[in-house]
């Protein structure tokens, strides 16, 4: 074995029921050299990270890595004997306990002991030596939620750098990071190599991988599609290799008439609730028509969810733009004034969001719906059963009785329920956050013909998604979004793959 | 594409249905067994007299005071919280009434002995609605815990009782007031109120048969429907039998019945209900779906301090003068009644006739207790162990069935 090659991967294969994250991937990195992954959401780049960080351990895939010339051999709950072993992480959500000081999230669960007692002078002298080691710019003694989120990215990389770490992996570091912060990252990345650590850096941003990577390597479907220097390659080169595949018959086809503008949504800005400097929504604008599927893409951090929540009254604060339904201006404050309004959504998170789990199918689908239902304060119940049967047959949700709880049903069904929930309430607009998310390929069908069925018989539907292929697939028009902004509203036929995820990356623009 | 669809039913088949309405009242039925086990064992300690009619009259007249604050407990740990002030709350009001009773009324209405008890009901319940509204306005607007809002009112109303009572014992046994938690129903008119319920139970169940056939909806034989009526119609009879030979229903007792007839129905058949269940199932989702919820918990919080208001008024009347005591201890009474009566702590799950049952468990053991004279220190006991014990053993059935 070469030396020279610190990680190689041989012919690795990851299966969950019914999908197969990683399809015989391999690849090698080189000791010392910063190795870009890009890809879609769900090509499998987060998979290929559990492996390295001992999520999914050894036994659990097929084929073999060998890190630093020994097979890794990862037992079960092995996060810690992975750390020690040298393979650190970053992840893109940040892991630090914000009320404490950056010293102690650096040393969590790995405190220095004396006597059985924190050696807290140590803690904090070790902690300022890695900073100063790598030349981060904090202070030990800082209580971490103090700290802008580029300081606190330092604090995550000197955490994961704090056990004499020889990989150093980082997930979408860049997608909370301001430009600046980005700069002051890639120096820090540089830094890193200076001291012979060798850095995987995974991005949606593609821009960022010239100038900092030596190689990078594009996954698309849980393949490895091709590892190239970076200097041979361009910005669009990688884009065609993230998408570069054909249209499979994979999405009915209907026969729809679009009518009138129904929505508009012209130039919405909005700020995050809880920090109002923080532009969440820059400039959204685009409407939707009857009997139309507007398909949104975006990768994630593009400001999608967020569009929809703020649509629904739930989360960003409206800080300039019009929303109208059916020429109304309106101006959700709450979930139920969007609801009264004629939006419906069908949230990203079924199970977080969408569903109260431990109650019966019945209850789950007329819960925003009971005013239909109810006289003076009593609720009809044989209306309500009626009402809720009706709608889960047209939806073919599979059960035995709507007495069933809802968390017994397969992901799949249970969307169905969510979706029945929303159709109950006989919205004018629909709006689906990611619908098929992690359910089964024969299911997904079934929402896409039952999408289909809806925009038939005039139903205006907004669908979110990750799936890029999705969205060109069920869309008569396609919105794309990219940093808070909508960039540009595209007929179906113009949208190629290469153009949208050029857009939603920002290699082009409109 | 290979799509399978199969029918959706309404209701599956009569025997599923049962079966699974059997699984899942399966707590409930338990529940009711350890009910008839403490009461055989302690029929067989005490010689019999534990199931005197008189002592069955005294362990529900007993009870009735946490009752009525279990059944707003319930709707509260439902929702996600937890209310720690409502013993406190409960003693307060009582103190308010036996105050109300023994220094003011007498004052201006000296010979309207009915008027001065109705305007202390009156008071109590403003008093239980006004702190209820006050705590919940600080839980539900102000977003403040409400462990910690609730223990706040606590020893506020500790304070309260304190301060109204100097230290002292203020009486409360004016004829018309006493009547309240010391009455009974005549056992004749007990008979007639059986004859009323049995009516009422049958117009139900051809009333929901009724609405269900207009819909459309299948009808399970009639015998069934009216199996399932006569348990509890059976039950209600052999008690109010058992109470008549002593003086009749207490009528603390009567008016628990009614006051958890009509919560049980709020709980299951008002949106108010039904968002309350919703909030503690899945608080994002509920909120995405257009409930309101502060609006829910603040009502949350209100009909819990009616109910402390209710519980206060029945407790001055029951022990016939307020005390600096009164209420000591009671919340957790509650607490551990809906825990017992399969209430989640996580929110989202209880019923009310489970911490109904609960109570009835708690009271069950304290009266069995007390009859044998056990000394007060293993009473604490034999409750911590039976607490722990069948929460212990809720948590293993549950593991095991999934």
């Amino acid at each position: 074995m070469d030396n020279e090659i610190i990680l190689d991967f041989e012919h690795i294969t990851k299966r969950f029921p019914g999908v197969v994250a990683l399809d015989d991937v391999s690849f090698q990195i080189r000791r010392g050299e910063i190795h870009g992954i890009c890809g879609e959401n769900g090509a499998g780049k987060s998979t290929l990270v559990k492996i390295l960080s001992g999520v999914y351990p050894y036994g659990t895939y097929e084929g073999s890595v060998t890190y630093n010339g020994a097979e890794l051999n990862l037992g079960q709950s092995s996060i810690r004997e992975a750390a020690e072993q040298g393979i650190a992480i970053v992840y893109q959500e940040l892991t630090l306990v914000s009320t404490r000081t950056v010293g102690e999230n650096v040393y969590l669960g790995k405190e220095p002991v004396e006597h059985g007692a924190i050696n807290w002078n140590k803690l904090y002298a070790d902690t300022q030596a890695i900073l100063q080691k790598y030349q981060l710019d904090v202070n030990p003694q800082d209580i971490v939620s103090n700290l802008g989120v580029g300081k606190m990215q330092m604090v995550e990389i000197a955490k994961a750098l704090s056990e004499n770490a020889k990989v150093l992996i980082l997930d979408e570091p860049t997608s909370a990071l301001s430009k600046a912060e980005v700069g002051k990252l890639m120096d820090i990345l540089r830094g890193l190599k200076e001291h012979g650590i060798t850095c995987i850096y995974i991005s949606h941003r593609l821009e960022e991988f010239f100038g900092i990577t030596d190689k990078v390597t594009v996954m698309r479907d849980g393949k490895i599609i091709t590892t190239q220097p970076i200097e041979n390659v361009t910005q669009n080169d990688l884009v065609k290799y993230m998408v570069g595949r054909e249209m499979k018959e994979r999405f009915p086809q209907g026969q729809r008439h679009p009518g009138e503008v129904i929505f508009e949504v012209k130039d919405l800005e909005a700020v995050d609730p809880n920090n109002s400097s923080r532009k969440v929504l820059d400039g959204v604008s685009f409407n939707v028509r009857r009997g139309e599927i507007l398909g949104i893409a975006g990768l994630m951090g593009s400001g999608r969810t967020e569009l929809v929540l703020t649509l629904f009254g739930e989360y960003g604060k409206v800080t300039g733009g019009q929303i109208r339904i059916d020429g109304q201006v309106v101006e959700p404050k709450s979930a139920r004034q969007a609801i009264d309004s004629g939006l419906s959504l069908v949230p990203e998170d079924r199970k977080k969001m969408g569903l109260v789990l431990i109650q019966s199918i019945l209850r789950n689908i007329s819960l925003p719906n009971l005013d239909q239902f109810s006289e003076f304060f009593r609720i009809d119940a044989n209306a309500e059963m009626q009402a809720s049967l009706q709608q889960a047959k047209s939806l073919t949700i599979k059960t035995s009785s709507l007495d069933v709880q809802a968390l017994t049903l397969s992901g799949g069904n249970q969307q169905k329920v969510v979706i029945s929930k929303w159709l109950l309430s006989k919205p004018k607009v629909l709006i689906m956050d990611d619908p098929t998310r992690g359910i089964d390929v024969g299911a997904k069908f079934e929402i896409y013909k039952l999408m289909n069925d809806l925009a038939e018989k005039g139903e205006a539907i907004i669908m979110i998604s990750s799936d890029l292929e999705e969205v060109l697939g069920m869309s008569d028009r396609v919105m794309v979004m990219c940093r808070g902004h909508s960039t540009i509203t595209l007929p179906v036929a113009e949208a190629s793959q290469e153009r949208v995820m050029s857009l939603a990356t920002g290699v082009a623009v409109a | 594409m290979n799509v399978t669809t199969t029918e959706v039913k309404a209701r599956s088949s009569l025997t599923n249905r049962f079966l699974l309405s059997l699984r899942r009242n399966l707590q409930t039925y338990t529940l009711i067994i350890a009910v008839v086990v403490i009461w055989v064992i302690f029929y067989f300690l005490t010689g019999g007299s534990y199931l005197d009619p008189q002592n069955i009259s005294n362990l529900f007249r007993q009870m009735s005071v946490t009752s009525f604050l279990s059944i707003g407990m319930v709707l509260v740990i439902v929702t996600g919280g937890i209310d720690l002030s409502v013993g406190k709350l409960a003693g307060f009001v009582s103190v308010v009434c036996a105050y109300l009773q023994y220094f003011i009324w007498f004052k201006y209405f000296p010979d309207q002995p009915l008027l001065a008890a109705a305007l202390s009901v009156i008071c109590g319940l403003l008093v239980g609605t006004i702190a209820g509204a006050v705590q919940g306005y600080f839980i539900a607007f102000q977003g403040l815990p409400a462990f910690i809002v609730t223990l706040g009112g606590m020893w506020l109303f500790n304070g309260l009782i304190l301060w109204r009572t100097a230290g002292k014992t203020i009486a409360a046994h004016q004829a018309y007031f006493s009547a309240i938690a010391q009455g009974y129903i005549p056992p004749i008119w007990g008979l007639a109120i059986f004859v009323v319920i049995l009516v009422l139970l049958v117009w139900n169940v051809f009333g929901t048969r009724r609405g269900k056939a207009k819909y459309g909806f299948s009808l399970r034989p009639l015998y069934l429907d009216l199996l399932n009526t006569g348990i509890p119609a059976v039950l209600v009879l052999a008690y109010i039998l058992s109470v008549n030979a002593y003086k009749g229903i207490p009528a603390p007792v009567l008016l628990l019945a009614v006051v958890a007839m009509v919560m049980i129905y709020v709980s299951n058949n008002t949106r108010f209900g039904r968002y309350a269940y919703a909030i503690g199932g899945n608080r994002e989702a509920a909120r995405l779906s257009g409930i309101n919820i502060t609006s829910v918990l603040f009502r949350v919080f209100i009909l819990m301090g009616f109910l402390c208001g209710v519980a206060g008024i029945v407790l001055a009347s029951y022990v016939g003068y307020g005390t600096i005591a009164a209420g000591q201890g009671y919340e957790l009474d509650a607490i551990a009644a809906c825990i017992l009566g399969g209430t989640s702590p996580l929110g989202g799950v209880g019923t009310i006739p489970g911490a109904l049952i609960g109570a009835l468990i708690i009271g069950s053991l304290s009266t069995g207790l007390q009859m044998m004279n056990v000394v007060p220190a293993w009473q604490y006991v034999v409750k911590a162990i039976i607490l722990v014990a069948a929460v212990l053993l809720d948590v293993y059935f549950k593991k095991n069935r999934g």
